[in-house]
């Protein structure tokens, strides 16, 4: 109850920072636009001469870039502004004082920041994987898209969770700031079925930087092609990795404050 | 002939003013309300080369911004200015090259490398031959007891470290005029006095000129003769520092030494009283009645000790400010 | 770009001898590749991350082999291993961050103490970013070498069993136009990097003015497989003269050489006067509101 109060407070300073800059919404509304565009040009040309793309009709594959944009703006909004903080924090040793209030670190650095920026991707997404859910064959029921929130959820975690655990290796590598940005960029990946990859490729997208999990197996699940072992793995996958994010949080600040004492 | 030279100068900013809240926000994006501070106003500067200047004022007074404007950092807003020859905001080459601002609260060295880096860099862009680099970073370095740190990244270094690099490559391509804002901000004292025997050499050395700011009175008290005390953008004094003390401060200071404590009513009579601590006394007394309030005092207290001094300069200079007199 | 400005240590004379003005310019150009070079080592780590997060071409890498492999486009599956191996080095060639630097610097009042130098601040940036590109050269190399070892078949036909050669003359051209393609590249950076003198967060111009570059530029997929009218519309853009013009270079199959450079030249050009119009412009405004 406390920490549904200090969330809501978090946010509501978090947006009205933003507020002072008047031109951001607007731009970032455009930023989403063009980038959907672009990605449904990129994805087009793939639909050449016949060819479907890893063999997924083409409304298919718009359903993997809808999810995709949902995921992209969720990170924008949530996770970004948090991870962005929490290097300049170690950057300016002004992570003490953070660790010094008396809530649980990784709330604080989780949640402290909010930004709404995404949320233009976010609609976005949900319209193009709506409009493409109507188009499919057959078109899907209503429940599918209920169905399918559970992946999505589930991907979020997971990307959460490798985000937080990526970002905590900048207390002991101060100078790695980018390793996120790293994330961000190879998790492009995604907006396309793993199955158009060659083999090498997804084992790497399934096992390493588990893209699979995030947006092709919840639009396969909207579509009914599930097999349930997979449904279960991406459960148990997300929930390790979130506690494995909480762990390793821990063993880093046991590091830190050992150190720079 | 003034090597520094200020003619009216002025800077007066348009700030917008922004409300607290949401409505404030709101008004704030579509209707800002705008306000003009006058940083500085009017002010008359003549310096000969040579000279050292204390450069004085409480925060806010326009120190910085006046000297933003003698190093073509700023545009004046009115009034002219001329250091060396040239006029500061054409920021020419040949002026640039005569010149160095430090400032204690902004650095330029690379903070990943070692200050020896930054220094190369700064010789290639000043033009220093290397035959000039070797002999210069020898004598300011070892000056200012940093020959070993030179080789260290900079953001190991300590606080007092960093400042005398800073110095170091501000004064590598030999400048004539030096503008320094608060460089001993945040050093100890050991720290603060090699600095100061710095500037004191170096500009012995090349006869360079120096307008400084300092919050240290220390430093000005090392180092200058003559002051400027700017408040509120103005021009409050120009001259020497002693004169500050005939200008500003009517009293003298007395401070007795008493066999008993006395009343503090009966102290009051000679004068305002400083301080009472236990039979230690000081008191304030106007220079005029100075020589009346000592025989009085002596006639009448049982006094075991008395010395007269004029009060401590940052006591002074304190005043001031609060008092904001106008000259 | 003009040469920086040569003066001698003690003189105010400007008018030195070509032959010394060279020497000093050689000098500077030696000392600030040195003294960034060594900064850039000390971000090694930071820069192997960048090779990542620009390797979105060898995931198109991985999606069009597979494309090409299953169905019948405008290039071969090795062709197609080439063409994305070639933009991904370009990219790691053209890359530009000024924009990052330079707004920091403005909001962290770093950029007065070089507003004091006799040499415009420009030439900081242009050597961190030589600097930078050479500290980066082995990572992406291992990265290439890597690839290459996942796809022999791009440089050897296993079936006629013979090694893929390249047009030594396209690929001698490549090394210009990577170079004229990053200048063009950081113009347009730089000059919006500008704007920080009047306006705060002007990555997110710089971002929106760059989202073609992700699918126009030809790092998202070879304009050869573009419909003809898009493609088109393509080459008007400045987009695919910074990767897919220069990446043709290197793989020896580019056409229209001459305009291409043609093209990229005369917007090195303009944008270089706009930007210096701007940079006197900003310095005034940045001097005005108290530098």
């Amino acid at each position: 109850m406390r920490y549904l109060k200090l969330l809501l407070t978090f946010w509501h300073v978090s947006v009205a920072a933003e507020t002072e800059y008047r031109s951001n919404f607007v731009m970032s509304a455009l930023n989403s636009m063009v980038t959907l565009a672009g990605a449904i040009f990129t994805l087009s040309l793939f639909y050449q001469n016949g060819h479907q793309l890893g063999g997924w009709p083409w409304h298919d594959a718009l359903i993997v870039v809808g999810l995709f944009t949902i995921l992209d703006g969720f990170s924008q909004t949530f996770l970004t502004p948090n991870r962005t903080r929490v290097t300049e924090l170690v950057r300016q040793g002004t992570l003490d004082f953070v660790l010094l209030k008396p809530v649980d670190t990784q709330f604080w650095l989780s949640f402290r920041a909010l930004s709404l920026w995404g949320i233009p991707n976010i609609l976005l997404g949900i319209g193009i994987t709506i409009y493409a859910g109507m188009h499919c064959e057959p078109p899907l029921h209503w429940t599918a898209y209920v169905i399918g929130f559970i992946p999505v959820i589930l991907g979020m975690i997971l990307l959460y969770s490798i985000g937080f655990a990526l970002g905590t290796l900048t207390i002991w590598f101060t100078k790695l700031f980018n390793i996120t940005m790293a994330m961000q960029a190879m998790l492009e990946a995604g907006r396309f079925p793993i199955s158009a990859y060659p083999n090498a490729y997804r084992v790497i997208f399934t096992f390493i930087l588990p893209i699979a999990f995030m947006t092709t197996l919840p639009a396969q699940t909207m579509l009914g092609r599930v097999e349930w072992p997979w449904f279960a793995g991406s459960a148990i996958f997300a929930i390790c990795s979130l506690a494995f994010s909480r762990w390793f949080w821990g063993y880093a600040l046991r590091s830190y404050t050992s150190a720079s004492s | 002939m003034p090597i520094i030279e200020a003619q009216q100068l002025s800077k007066s900013y348009r700030v917008a003013d922004k409300q607290p809240g949401i409505g404030g926000t709101l008004r704030h994006l579509f209707r800002r309300q705008y306000r003009h501070i006058d940083a500085v106003r009017e002010i008359n500067l003549a310096i000969e080369p040579g000279e050292i200047v204390g450069f004085l004022g409480p925060n806010g007074a326009g120190k910085t911004t006046t000297l933003k404007m003698l190093t073509g950092l700023i545009h004046p807003s009115a009034g002219r200015a001329t250091v060396a020859g040239f006029t500061p905001f054409d920021r020419k080459p040949a002026f640039l090259r005569q010149i160095s601002l430090v400032m204690g609260n902004k650095q330029q060295l690379i903070w990943d490398l070692p200050a020896i880096d930054s220094l190369r860099m700064n010789a290639a862009v000043y033009n220093v031959t290397n035959h000039d680099f070797k002999q210069r970073i020898d004598k300011l370095a070892t000056m200012l007891e940093i020959t070993d740190k030179l080789n260290q990244p900079v953001r190991k270094l300590s606080l007092g470290e960093r400042m005398k690099c800073e110095l170091l490559v501000a004064l590598l391509h030999h400048p004539r005029v030096l503008f320094l804002d608060e460089p001993t901000l945040g050093l100890d004292i050991n720290a603060q006095n090699t600095v100061r025997q710095f500037i004191r050499t170096y500009t012995q050395e090349h006869q360079a000129t120096v307008l400084l700011t300092s919050h240290y009175m220390a430093d000005i008290t090392a180092l200058c003769e003559r002051v400027v005390v700017i408040h509120k953008g103005g021009l409050l004094y120009d001259g020497l520092l002693d004169g500050i003390k005939q200008r500003f401060t009517p009293y003298r200071e007395i401070c007795v030494e008493l066999e008993q404590p006395v009343e503090r009513e009966q102290l009051a009579t000679y004068g305002e009283i400083e301080s009472i601590d236990g039979r230690r006394v000081t008191l304030l007394i106007e220079r005029e009645k100075l020589t009346a309030c000592t025989a009085r005092l002596l006639d009448d207290l049982p006094v075991v000790d008395l010395s007269i001094a004029d009060p401590p300069i940052e006591q002074v200079i304190g005043r001031l400010f609060e008092e904001g007199h106008t000259a | 770009m003009t040469p920086p400005p040569v003066y001698s240590t003690n003189s105010t004379a400007t008018d030195q001898p070509v032959g010394q003005q060279l020497v000093t310019f050689l000098r500077r150009v030696r000392v600030f590749l040195a003294v960034y070079y060594a900064l850039m080592i000390e971000y090694r780590g930071e820069i192997l991350l960048w090779v990542f997060a620009t390797a979105l071409p060898l995931i198109m890498l991985g999606l069009w082999y597979q494309a090409a492999s299953d169905s019948t486009f405008a290039l071969s599956p090795d062709a197609m291993l080439r063409y994305f191996l070639a933009v991904f080095f370009v990219r790691q060639l053209v890359v530009v961050w000024v924009i990052h630097e330079f707004e920091w610097e403005i909001v962290s009042g770093r950029l007065t103490p070089y507003l004091l130098w006799p040499l415009d601040p420009a030439w900081r940036y242009v050597a961190a970013h030589l600097s930078e590109q050479l500290a980066r050269v082995p990572f992406f190399l291992l990265v290439m070498g890597l690839v290459i070892w996942m796809f022999p078949e791009a440089l050897h036909d296993t079936e006629t069993g013979t090694w893929w050669s390249p047009k030594s003359w396209q690929l001698l051209l490549a090394i210009p136009a990577i170079y004229s393609a990053w200048l063009m590249r950081f113009l347009i950076q730089y000059t919006i990097a500008l704007g920080a003198f009047w306006v705060e967060r002007v990555q997110s111009f710089e971002n929106l003015a760059m989202l073609p570059y992700l699918f126009l530029s030809g790092m998202a997929a070879p304009l050869d497989v573009f419909p003809p009218l898009a493609q088109k519309i393509a080459m008007w853009t400045p987009f695919p003269y910074m990767i897919y013009f220069p990446a043709t270079l290197v793989t020896g199959r580019a056409t229209n050489i001459v305009q291409g450079f043609a093209v990229i030249t005369a917007w090195i050009v303009g944008l270089f006067l706009l930007n210096r119009f701007i940079w006197r412009r900003g310095v005034k405004n940045y001097s005005a509101m108290g530098a």
